[in-house]
Protein backbone atom coordinates (compact mmCIF):
# COMPACT_ATOMS: atom_id res chain seq x y z
CA UNK A 1 0.00 0.00 0.00
CA UNK A 2 0.94 2.95 -0.80
CA UNK A 3 1.33 6.08 1.52
CA UNK A 4 -1.67 8.84 1.03
CA UNK A 5 -0.67 11.48 3.41
CA UNK A 6 0.70 14.12 1.81
CA UNK A 7 2.52 17.63 3.19
CA UNK A 8 0.95 20.46 1.64
CA UNK A 9 2.47 23.42 2.29
CA UNK A 10 3.32 22.58 5.58
CA UNK A 11 -0.09 21.50 6.11
CA UNK A 12 -0.16 17.37 7.15
CA UNK A 13 -3.30 15.67 6.00
CA UNK A 14 -3.83 12.01 6.32
CA UNK A 15 -4.63 11.66 1.73
CA UNK A 16 -5.06 14.24 -0.81
CA UNK A 17 -8.81 13.99 -0.56
CA UNK A 18 -10.11 17.55 1.29
CA UNK A 19 -13.88 18.38 0.83
CA UNK A 20 -13.80 22.16 -0.64
CA UNK A 21 -15.47 24.93 1.08
CA UNK A 22 -18.92 25.00 0.30
CA UNK A 23 -22.51 23.42 1.44
CA UNK A 24 -20.76 19.79 2.59
CA UNK A 25 -18.81 21.78 5.14
CA UNK A 26 -20.87 23.80 6.64
CA UNK A 27 -21.13 22.19 10.24
CA UNK A 28 -19.27 20.32 12.17
CA UNK A 29 -21.91 17.77 11.98
CA UNK A 30 -20.98 17.45 8.58
CA UNK A 31 -17.27 17.55 8.57
CA UNK A 32 -17.05 14.76 11.44
CA UNK A 33 -19.31 12.58 8.99
CA UNK A 34 -16.79 13.65 6.41
CA UNK A 35 -13.81 12.28 8.32
CA UNK A 36 -15.51 9.28 9.78
CA UNK A 37 -15.82 8.37 5.85
CA UNK A 38 -12.47 8.90 4.94
CA UNK A 39 -11.65 12.59 3.98
CA UNK A 40 -8.71 13.51 5.00
CA UNK A 41 -9.44 17.40 5.18
CA UNK A 42 -12.11 19.64 5.12
CA UNK A 43 -11.70 23.68 3.79
CA UNK A 44 -14.76 25.00 6.07
CA UNK A 45 -17.45 26.82 4.23
CA UNK A 46 -16.35 30.66 4.21
CA UNK A 47 -16.65 32.51 7.58
CA UNK A 48 -17.24 36.37 7.06
CA UNK A 49 -20.60 38.79 8.78
CA UNK A 50 -23.29 36.48 8.86
CA UNK A 51 -25.12 36.89 5.79
CA UNK A 52 -28.95 36.42 3.89
CA UNK A 53 -29.34 33.52 1.34
CA UNK A 54 -32.24 33.60 -1.08
CA UNK A 55 -34.36 30.58 -2.25
CA UNK A 56 -33.89 28.69 -4.64
CA UNK A 57 -30.46 29.03 -5.55
CA UNK A 58 -28.82 25.48 -7.27
CA UNK A 59 -29.27 24.28 -10.65
CA UNK A 60 -28.16 21.08 -12.57
CA UNK A 61 -27.52 20.96 -15.65
CA UNK A 62 -28.31 17.05 -16.83
CA UNK A 63 -26.77 16.17 -20.46
CA UNK A 64 -27.86 13.11 -22.22
CA UNK A 65 -29.05 11.22 -19.23
CA UNK A 66 -26.12 12.19 -16.89
CA UNK A 67 -27.43 14.09 -14.37
CA UNK A 68 -25.73 16.78 -12.82
CA UNK A 69 -23.04 17.03 -15.62
CA UNK A 70 -22.40 20.47 -14.44
CA UNK A 71 -23.82 22.42 -11.13
CA UNK A 72 -24.58 25.66 -10.33
CA UNK A 73 -25.17 27.68 -7.30
CA UNK A 74 -26.38 31.32 -6.03
CA UNK A 75 -25.64 30.55 -2.05
CA UNK A 76 -23.54 32.42 -0.21
CA UNK A 77 -20.95 31.96 2.69
CA UNK A 78 -22.01 30.96 5.74
CA UNK A 79 -25.19 32.34 7.00
CA UNK A 80 -24.32 30.90 10.53
CA UNK A 81 -22.31 33.00 13.12
CA UNK A 82 -18.65 33.36 13.43
CA UNK A 83 -19.46 32.32 17.29
CA UNK A 84 -20.95 29.44 16.25
CA UNK A 85 -18.35 27.80 13.86
CA UNK A 86 -15.83 28.67 15.75
CA UNK A 87 -17.11 26.38 18.24
CA UNK A 88 -17.99 23.32 15.95
CA UNK A 89 -13.72 23.90 14.52
CA UNK A 90 -12.62 23.71 17.69
CA UNK A 91 -14.94 20.44 18.96
CA UNK A 92 -13.97 19.25 15.32
CA UNK A 93 -9.87 19.40 15.48
CA UNK A 94 -10.41 18.39 18.86
CA UNK A 95 -11.96 14.68 17.89
CA UNK A 96 -9.79 14.42 14.62
CA UNK A 97 -6.67 15.98 15.82
CA UNK A 98 -5.18 14.41 12.71
CA UNK A 99 -7.41 15.38 10.20
CA UNK A 100 -6.92 18.75 8.16
CA UNK A 101 -9.10 21.50 8.76
CA UNK A 102 -8.85 24.74 6.60
CA UNK A 103 -10.87 27.72 7.27
CA UNK A 104 -12.40 29.66 4.62
CA UNK A 105 -12.42 33.63 4.90
CA UNK A 106 -14.17 36.48 3.29
CA UNK A 107 -14.27 39.98 4.85
CA UNK A 108 -13.94 43.23 3.25
CA UNK A 109 -11.06 44.94 2.32
CA UNK A 110 -10.12 46.19 5.31
CA UNK A 111 -6.56 45.28 6.52
CA UNK A 112 -8.08 45.37 10.22
CA UNK A 113 -11.09 43.40 9.50
CA UNK A 114 -8.49 40.85 8.08
CA UNK A 115 -6.10 40.67 10.83
CA UNK A 116 -9.37 40.45 13.18
CA UNK A 117 -11.05 37.10 11.54
CA UNK A 118 -7.44 35.63 11.09
CA UNK A 119 -6.35 35.89 14.65
CA UNK A 120 -10.25 34.43 16.04
CA UNK A 121 -9.97 31.51 13.74
CA UNK A 122 -6.62 31.18 14.19
CA UNK A 123 -7.27 30.56 18.25
CA UNK A 124 -9.65 27.40 17.74
CA UNK A 125 -6.83 25.40 16.19
CA UNK A 126 -6.99 25.66 12.22
CA UNK A 127 -4.37 23.94 10.21
CA UNK A 128 -4.28 26.78 7.86
CA UNK A 129 -6.30 29.38 5.90
CA UNK A 130 -8.03 29.39 2.30
CA UNK A 131 -8.79 33.45 1.64
CA UNK A 132 -11.91 32.82 -0.62
CA UNK A 133 -11.27 35.21 -3.65
CA UNK A 134 -13.39 33.52 -6.31
CA UNK A 135 -17.49 33.83 -4.99
CA UNK A 136 -19.04 34.83 -7.99
CA UNK A 137 -22.15 36.45 -6.80
CA UNK A 138 -23.59 37.73 -3.98
CA UNK A 139 -20.27 38.70 -1.70
CA UNK A 140 -18.81 40.25 -5.40
CA UNK A 141 -21.62 42.92 -4.77
CA UNK A 142 -20.47 44.15 -1.31
CA UNK A 143 -16.86 44.22 -3.01
CA UNK A 144 -15.46 40.46 -1.83
CA UNK A 145 -14.91 37.28 -3.74
CA UNK A 146 -14.67 37.58 -7.41
CA UNK A 147 -15.08 41.64 -6.91
CA UNK A 148 -11.14 41.25 -5.18
CA UNK A 149 -10.41 38.15 -7.19
CA UNK A 150 -10.42 40.12 -10.22
CA UNK A 151 -8.31 43.05 -9.66
CA UNK A 152 -4.27 41.39 -8.78
CA UNK A 153 -3.66 44.64 -6.46
CA UNK A 154 -6.25 43.36 -4.35
CA UNK A 155 -5.49 39.86 -3.68
CA UNK A 156 -1.54 40.41 -2.97
CA UNK A 157 -2.97 43.61 -0.72
CA UNK A 158 -5.18 41.20 1.29
CA UNK A 159 -2.94 38.12 1.29
CA UNK A 160 -0.31 39.94 2.79
CA UNK A 161 -2.48 41.66 5.49
CA UNK A 162 -3.67 37.75 6.04
CA UNK A 163 -0.37 36.85 6.44
CA UNK A 164 0.86 39.69 8.87
CA UNK A 165 -1.00 37.76 11.54
CA UNK A 166 -1.48 34.40 10.13
CA UNK A 167 1.18 31.71 12.04
CA UNK A 168 -0.57 28.65 10.01
CA UNK A 169 -0.58 28.82 6.23
CA UNK A 170 -2.75 30.99 3.80
CA UNK A 171 -3.81 29.67 0.71
CA UNK A 172 -5.39 32.04 -1.88
CA UNK A 173 -8.18 30.76 -3.43
CA UNK A 174 -8.74 32.38 -7.12
CA UNK A 175 -11.75 32.58 -9.92
CA UNK A 176 -11.57 31.61 -12.65
CA UNK A 177 -13.20 35.04 -14.10
CA UNK A 178 -10.19 36.37 -15.42
CA UNK A 179 -8.56 36.15 -18.81
CA UNK A 180 -5.23 35.00 -17.12
CA UNK A 181 -4.92 33.44 -14.09
CA UNK A 182 -1.52 33.21 -13.58
CA UNK A 183 -1.80 37.13 -13.08
CA UNK A 184 -3.63 36.79 -9.70
CA UNK A 185 -1.87 33.56 -8.71
CA UNK A 186 1.68 35.67 -8.93
CA UNK A 187 -0.37 38.47 -6.71
CA UNK A 188 -1.00 35.92 -4.74
CA UNK A 189 2.30 34.44 -4.33
CA UNK A 190 3.93 38.33 -3.98
CA UNK A 191 1.42 38.81 -1.23
CA UNK A 192 2.70 35.83 0.61
CA UNK A 193 0.82 32.81 0.02
CA UNK A 194 1.83 29.79 1.07
CA UNK A 195 0.04 27.97 -1.61
CA UNK A 196 -2.91 28.86 -3.95
CA UNK A 197 -6.16 26.83 -4.63
CA UNK A 198 -8.23 26.86 -8.42
CA UNK A 199 -10.96 27.06 -9.59
CA UNK A 200 -13.82 28.88 -8.18
CA UNK A 201 -16.82 28.53 -9.61
CA UNK A 202 -17.15 30.21 -13.18
CA UNK A 203 -20.27 32.57 -13.77
CA UNK A 204 -23.03 31.03 -15.16
CA UNK A 205 -26.57 30.52 -16.13
CA UNK A 206 -27.92 27.14 -16.04
CA UNK A 207 -30.62 27.28 -17.79
CA UNK A 208 -34.19 28.76 -18.92
CA UNK A 209 -37.50 27.76 -18.58
CA UNK A 210 -39.27 27.20 -22.35
CA UNK A 211 -42.84 27.42 -20.57
CA UNK A 212 -42.50 29.62 -17.72
CA UNK A 213 -39.72 32.29 -19.82
CA UNK A 214 -37.68 32.25 -16.34
CA UNK A 215 -34.29 31.37 -15.60
CA UNK A 216 -33.51 28.12 -13.60
CA UNK A 217 -32.92 28.95 -11.24
CA UNK A 218 -35.52 31.59 -10.36
CA UNK A 219 -36.20 33.38 -7.05
CA UNK A 220 -39.70 34.80 -7.44
CA UNK A 221 -39.49 35.32 -11.22
CA UNK A 222 -35.93 36.81 -11.28
CA UNK A 223 -32.27 35.36 -11.98
CA UNK A 224 -29.27 36.08 -11.43
CA UNK A 225 -25.58 34.21 -12.69
CA UNK A 226 -24.91 31.62 -10.25
CA UNK A 227 -21.29 29.74 -10.24
CA UNK A 228 -20.69 26.65 -12.15
CA UNK A 229 -18.61 24.25 -10.99
CA UNK A 230 -19.03 19.75 -11.57
CA UNK A 231 -17.62 17.63 -14.42
CA UNK A 232 -18.37 19.56 -16.97
CA UNK A 233 -15.88 22.59 -15.62
CA UNK A 234 -13.10 20.31 -15.06
CA UNK A 235 -11.21 20.65 -18.28
CA UNK A 236 -11.26 24.75 -17.50
CA UNK A 237 -9.61 24.03 -13.96
CA UNK A 238 -7.17 21.08 -15.44
CA UNK A 239 -5.68 24.23 -17.40
CA UNK A 240 -5.90 26.68 -15.08
CA UNK A 241 -3.56 24.34 -12.73
CA UNK A 242 -1.32 23.23 -15.67
CA UNK A 243 -1.05 27.00 -16.75
CA UNK A 244 0.14 27.89 -13.00
CA UNK A 245 1.96 24.24 -12.46
CA UNK A 246 4.20 25.33 -14.99
CA UNK A 247 4.92 29.15 -14.72
CA UNK A 248 8.48 29.34 -12.93
CA UNK A 249 7.17 32.75 -10.96
CA UNK A 250 4.13 31.14 -9.11
CA UNK A 251 6.90 28.88 -6.87
CA UNK A 252 3.90 27.64 -4.32
CA UNK A 253 1.69 24.53 -4.02
CA UNK A 254 -1.61 24.09 -5.98
CA UNK A 255 -4.77 22.61 -4.43
CA UNK A 256 -6.96 21.07 -7.20
CA UNK A 257 -10.35 22.01 -7.38
CA UNK A 258 -12.99 21.80 -10.09
CA UNK A 259 -14.99 18.56 -11.31
CA UNK A 260 -13.02 15.98 -9.63
CA UNK A 261 -15.36 13.55 -9.26
CA UNK A 262 -13.26 10.23 -9.11
CA UNK A 263 -9.44 9.22 -8.29
CA UNK A 264 -8.53 9.25 -11.91
CA UNK A 265 -9.84 13.22 -11.42
CA UNK A 266 -7.48 13.43 -8.86
CA UNK A 267 -4.39 11.58 -10.64
CA UNK A 268 -4.88 14.10 -13.20
CA UNK A 269 -4.91 17.36 -11.30
CA UNK A 270 -1.82 16.13 -9.12
CA UNK A 271 0.04 14.94 -12.25
CA UNK A 272 -0.52 18.72 -13.87
CA UNK A 273 1.00 19.90 -10.67
CA UNK A 274 -1.77 19.53 -7.84
CA UNK A 275 -0.18 19.02 -4.41
CA UNK A 276 -4.08 17.86 -3.16
CA UNK A 277 -7.64 18.09 -4.61
CA UNK A 278 -11.05 19.26 -2.93
CA UNK A 279 -14.37 18.02 -3.56
CA UNK A 280 -17.55 19.33 -3.88
CA UNK A 281 -20.07 18.79 -6.74
CA UNK A 282 -19.59 15.15 -6.49
CA UNK A 283 -19.99 14.44 -2.69
CA UNK A 284 -23.25 16.70 -3.18
CA UNK A 285 -23.78 14.10 -5.66
CA UNK A 286 -23.26 11.19 -3.79
CA UNK A 287 -22.29 11.58 -0.61
CA UNK A 288 -19.44 11.50 1.55
CA UNK A 289 -18.76 7.63 0.95
CA UNK A 290 -17.18 8.33 -2.10
CA UNK A 291 -13.97 9.14 -0.61
CA UNK A 292 -13.87 5.57 -0.23
CA UNK A 293 -13.30 4.41 -4.15
CA UNK A 294 -10.69 7.80 -4.18
CA UNK A 295 -8.82 6.35 -1.31
CA UNK A 296 -8.99 2.97 -2.81
CA UNK A 297 -8.50 4.17 -6.55
CA UNK A 298 -5.54 5.82 -5.65
CA UNK A 299 -3.88 3.32 -4.20
CA UNK A 300 -4.51 0.54 -6.56
CA UNK A 301 -2.95 3.00 -8.99
CA UNK A 302 0.00 3.88 -6.98
CA UNK A 303 1.01 0.22 -6.31
CA UNK A 304 0.21 -0.46 -10.06
CA UNK A 305 2.81 2.42 -11.21
CA UNK A 306 5.48 1.30 -8.52
CA UNK A 307 5.04 4.51 -6.91
CA UNK A 308 5.52 4.90 -2.71
CA UNK A 309 3.83 8.10 -2.13
CA UNK A 310 1.25 9.99 -3.37
CA UNK A 311 4.05 12.65 -3.88
CA UNK A 312 5.44 10.98 -6.41
CA UNK A 313 3.04 12.05 -8.71
CA UNK A 314 2.82 15.42 -8.28
CA UNK A 315 3.49 17.49 -11.17
CA UNK A 316 4.92 14.67 -13.19
CA UNK A 317 2.86 16.07 -16.54
CA UNK A 318 3.66 19.72 -16.05
CA UNK A 319 6.49 19.15 -18.68
CA UNK A 320 4.45 17.95 -20.99
CA UNK A 321 2.23 20.79 -21.23
CA UNK A 322 3.59 23.83 -23.49
CA UNK A 323 2.76 26.55 -25.83
CA UNK A 324 1.09 25.76 -29.46
CA UNK A 325 4.21 27.50 -30.84
CA UNK A 326 6.63 24.37 -29.16
CA UNK A 327 4.74 21.30 -30.86
CA UNK A 328 5.84 19.96 -33.41
CA UNK A 329 4.55 21.05 -36.61
CA UNK A 330 5.92 17.70 -38.67
CA UNK A 331 4.57 14.93 -36.02
CA UNK A 332 1.51 13.55 -38.27
CA UNK A 333 -1.06 10.97 -37.15
CA UNK A 334 -4.02 9.34 -39.47
CA UNK A 335 -7.18 7.22 -38.41
CA UNK A 336 -6.96 3.99 -39.23
CA UNK A 337 -10.44 2.04 -39.01
CA UNK A 338 -10.87 -1.78 -37.94
CA UNK A 339 -12.95 -3.27 -40.08
CA UNK A 340 -13.33 -6.10 -37.70
CA UNK A 341 -14.48 -3.66 -35.10
CA UNK A 342 -16.40 -1.63 -36.90
CA UNK A 343 -20.30 -1.37 -37.22
CA UNK A 344 -20.59 0.37 -39.94
CA UNK A 345 -22.86 2.89 -38.07
CA UNK A 346 -21.07 5.44 -40.57
CA UNK A 347 -21.04 8.19 -37.88
CA UNK A 348 -17.55 8.94 -38.94
CA UNK A 349 -18.16 9.00 -42.44
CA UNK A 350 -21.25 11.69 -41.60
CA UNK A 351 -18.51 13.90 -39.05
CA UNK A 352 -15.33 13.62 -41.54
CA UNK A 353 -17.45 14.80 -45.03
CA UNK A 354 -19.66 17.16 -43.04
CA UNK A 355 -17.44 18.95 -40.87
CA UNK A 356 -13.61 17.64 -41.13
CA UNK A 357 -11.31 16.77 -44.63
CA UNK A 358 -13.63 14.19 -46.39
CA UNK A 359 -10.86 11.40 -46.10
CA UNK A 360 -13.34 8.47 -45.33
CA UNK A 361 -14.48 6.44 -47.83
CA UNK A 362 -17.48 4.15 -47.98
CA UNK A 363 -16.37 1.30 -50.66
CA UNK A 364 -17.98 -2.07 -51.27
CA UNK A 365 -16.16 -5.30 -51.10
CA UNK A 366 -16.38 -8.00 -53.52
CA UNK A 367 -18.95 -9.86 -51.28
CA UNK A 368 -21.05 -6.77 -51.54
CA UNK A 369 -20.52 -5.77 -48.14
CA UNK A 370 -20.08 -1.95 -47.43
CA UNK A 371 -16.78 -0.97 -45.63
CA UNK A 372 -15.31 2.27 -44.81
CA UNK A 373 -11.87 2.83 -45.47
CA UNK A 374 -9.53 6.54 -44.33
CA UNK A 375 -7.84 8.27 -47.52
CA UNK A 376 -4.92 8.56 -45.10
CA UNK A 377 -3.08 11.12 -47.64
CA UNK A 378 -5.98 13.41 -46.97
CA UNK A 379 -6.26 12.75 -43.44
CA UNK A 380 -4.82 15.89 -40.86
CA UNK A 381 -5.32 13.38 -37.80
CA UNK A 382 -7.37 15.77 -36.47
CA UNK A 383 -9.26 12.89 -34.24
CA UNK A 384 -12.85 13.87 -35.05
CA UNK A 385 -13.46 10.32 -36.57
CA UNK A 386 -12.39 8.35 -33.01
CA UNK A 387 -14.27 10.55 -31.07
CA UNK A 388 -17.27 10.36 -32.68
CA UNK A 389 -16.99 6.86 -33.03
CA UNK A 390 -19.41 4.52 -30.75
CA UNK A 391 -16.98 1.31 -30.47
CA UNK A 392 -14.00 1.47 -28.75
CA UNK A 393 -11.05 0.26 -30.78
CA UNK A 394 -12.98 0.88 -33.99
CA UNK A 395 -10.66 3.44 -34.52
CA UNK A 396 -6.96 3.89 -34.15
CA UNK A 397 -4.84 7.07 -34.09
CA UNK A 398 -1.45 5.73 -35.70
CA UNK A 399 1.67 7.82 -35.66
CA UNK A 400 3.05 7.68 -39.41
CA UNK A 401 7.00 8.45 -40.37
CA UNK A 402 7.26 11.69 -40.49
CA UNK A 403 10.16 14.69 -41.42
CA UNK A 404 12.50 15.44 -38.58
CA UNK A 405 10.92 17.53 -35.69
CA UNK A 406 10.34 21.75 -36.48
CA UNK A 407 8.16 23.86 -34.44
CA UNK A 408 6.86 26.84 -35.59
CA UNK A 409 8.63 28.96 -33.08
CA UNK A 410 11.68 27.10 -34.89
CA UNK A 411 10.09 28.11 -38.44
CA UNK A 412 9.69 31.64 -37.49
CA UNK A 413 13.43 31.83 -36.70
CA UNK A 414 14.34 30.17 -39.78
CA UNK A 415 12.20 31.82 -42.42
CA UNK A 416 13.05 35.36 -40.94
CA UNK A 417 17.06 35.28 -42.51
CA UNK A 418 16.87 31.66 -44.53
CA UNK A 419 20.91 31.93 -44.57
CA UNK A 420 22.16 28.94 -46.47
CA UNK A 421 25.39 29.88 -47.31
CA UNK A 422 25.11 31.67 -50.50
CA UNK A 423 25.94 35.22 -51.56
CA UNK A 424 22.99 37.67 -52.52
CA UNK A 425 25.63 39.85 -53.03
CA UNK A 426 24.49 40.54 -57.23
CA UNK B 1 -17.04 14.69 -56.75
CA UNK B 2 -13.64 15.28 -56.13
CA UNK B 3 -12.67 15.90 -52.55
CA UNK B 4 -12.69 19.70 -51.74
CA UNK B 5 -10.34 19.56 -48.65
CA UNK B 6 -7.96 17.55 -51.23
CA UNK B 7 -5.00 19.16 -50.80
CA UNK B 8 -2.43 16.44 -51.47
CA UNK B 9 -2.33 16.57 -54.90
CA UNK B 10 -1.40 20.13 -54.83
CA UNK B 11 1.15 19.43 -51.99
CA UNK B 12 3.04 16.76 -53.77
CA UNK B 13 2.92 19.31 -57.30
CA UNK B 14 4.60 21.80 -54.81
CA UNK B 15 6.82 19.74 -53.67
CA UNK B 16 8.33 18.48 -56.47
CA UNK B 17 8.94 21.74 -57.98
CA UNK B 18 11.16 22.50 -54.75
CA UNK B 19 12.79 18.74 -54.87
CA UNK B 20 13.68 20.26 -58.38
CA UNK B 21 15.15 23.13 -58.03
CA UNK B 22 17.07 21.57 -54.80
CA UNK B 23 18.13 19.03 -57.08
CA UNK B 24 20.02 21.42 -59.34
CA UNK B 25 21.66 23.29 -56.25
CA UNK B 26 19.10 25.63 -55.27
CA UNK B 27 18.79 26.51 -51.72
CA UNK B 28 15.99 29.30 -50.13
CA UNK B 29 17.25 32.61 -49.33
CA UNK B 30 13.88 34.52 -48.85
CA UNK B 31 10.94 34.15 -47.71
CA UNK B 32 7.98 36.54 -48.00
CA UNK B 33 4.63 35.03 -46.67
CA UNK B 34 1.19 37.31 -47.87
CA UNK B 35 -2.29 36.55 -48.00
CA UNK B 36 -2.08 35.03 -51.71
CA UNK B 37 0.47 32.63 -50.13
CA UNK B 38 4.46 32.33 -49.53
CA UNK B 39 6.30 33.54 -52.22
CA UNK B 40 9.56 31.48 -52.07
CA UNK B 41 13.04 33.10 -53.32
CA UNK B 42 15.98 30.42 -54.32
CA UNK B 43 19.26 30.99 -55.48
CA UNK B 44 22.17 29.40 -56.48
CA UNK B 45 25.62 30.00 -57.68
CA UNK B 46 26.59 28.84 -61.38
CA UNK B 47 29.63 27.34 -62.15
CA UNK B 48 30.21 31.26 -63.76
CA UNK B 49 30.10 32.51 -60.27
CA UNK B 50 27.03 34.16 -61.43
CA UNK B 51 24.19 34.36 -58.78
CA UNK B 52 20.94 32.62 -60.33
CA UNK B 53 17.25 32.90 -58.71
CA UNK B 54 13.86 31.37 -58.91
CA UNK B 55 10.67 32.38 -56.75
CA UNK B 56 7.80 29.89 -56.02
CA UNK B 57 4.68 31.03 -55.11
CA UNK B 58 3.35 28.37 -52.98
CA UNK B 59 -0.31 27.80 -51.53
CA UNK B 60 -0.42 24.78 -49.69
CA UNK B 61 -0.29 24.35 -46.09
CA UNK B 62 1.82 20.81 -46.37
CA UNK B 63 4.24 22.79 -48.78
CA UNK B 64 4.97 25.80 -45.86
CA UNK B 65 5.89 22.94 -43.40
CA UNK B 66 7.64 21.25 -46.18
CA UNK B 67 10.04 23.90 -47.13
CA UNK B 68 10.46 25.80 -43.92
CA UNK B 69 11.67 22.18 -42.97
CA UNK B 70 14.02 22.36 -45.57
CA UNK B 71 15.26 25.69 -43.93
CA UNK B 72 15.58 24.85 -40.32
CA UNK B 73 17.62 21.53 -41.86
CA UNK B 74 20.01 24.34 -43.63
CA UNK B 75 20.82 26.35 -40.71
CA UNK B 76 21.41 23.24 -38.86
CA UNK B 77 23.43 22.22 -40.86
CA UNK B 78 25.65 25.38 -41.37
Amino acid sequence: MADLRINFAGIKSPNPFWLASAPPTNSGYQVQRAFEAGWGGAVWKTLGEPILNISSRFAGTHFNGQRMAGFNNTELITDRPLEVNLKEIYETKKRFPNHTIIASLMVEPQQEKWHEIVKRVEAVGVDGFELNFGCPHGMAERGMGAASGQVPELVEKQTMWAKEVAETPVIVKLTPNITDITATAYAAVQGGADAISMINTINSLAGVDLDTWNTIPHVAGKGAHGGYCGPAVKPIALNMVAECARNSTINVPISGIGGVSDWRDAVEFMLMGAGGVQVCTAAMHHGFSIVEDMVDGLNNYLDDKGLDSVEDLVGKSVPKYSDWGDLDLNYKTVARINTDTCINCNKCHIACEDTAHQCIDMLTAKDGSNYLKVHEEDCVGCNLCSIVCPVDGAIDMIEIPSDEPMTWKERETAIKQPSCGISLVK
Amino acid sequence: MERPMSHHKEFLGEKEKIDNLYSKGYRITAVNETLSGAFVEFSRITEEKELETEELQLLNPDTRIYFSTLIHKQQKAQ
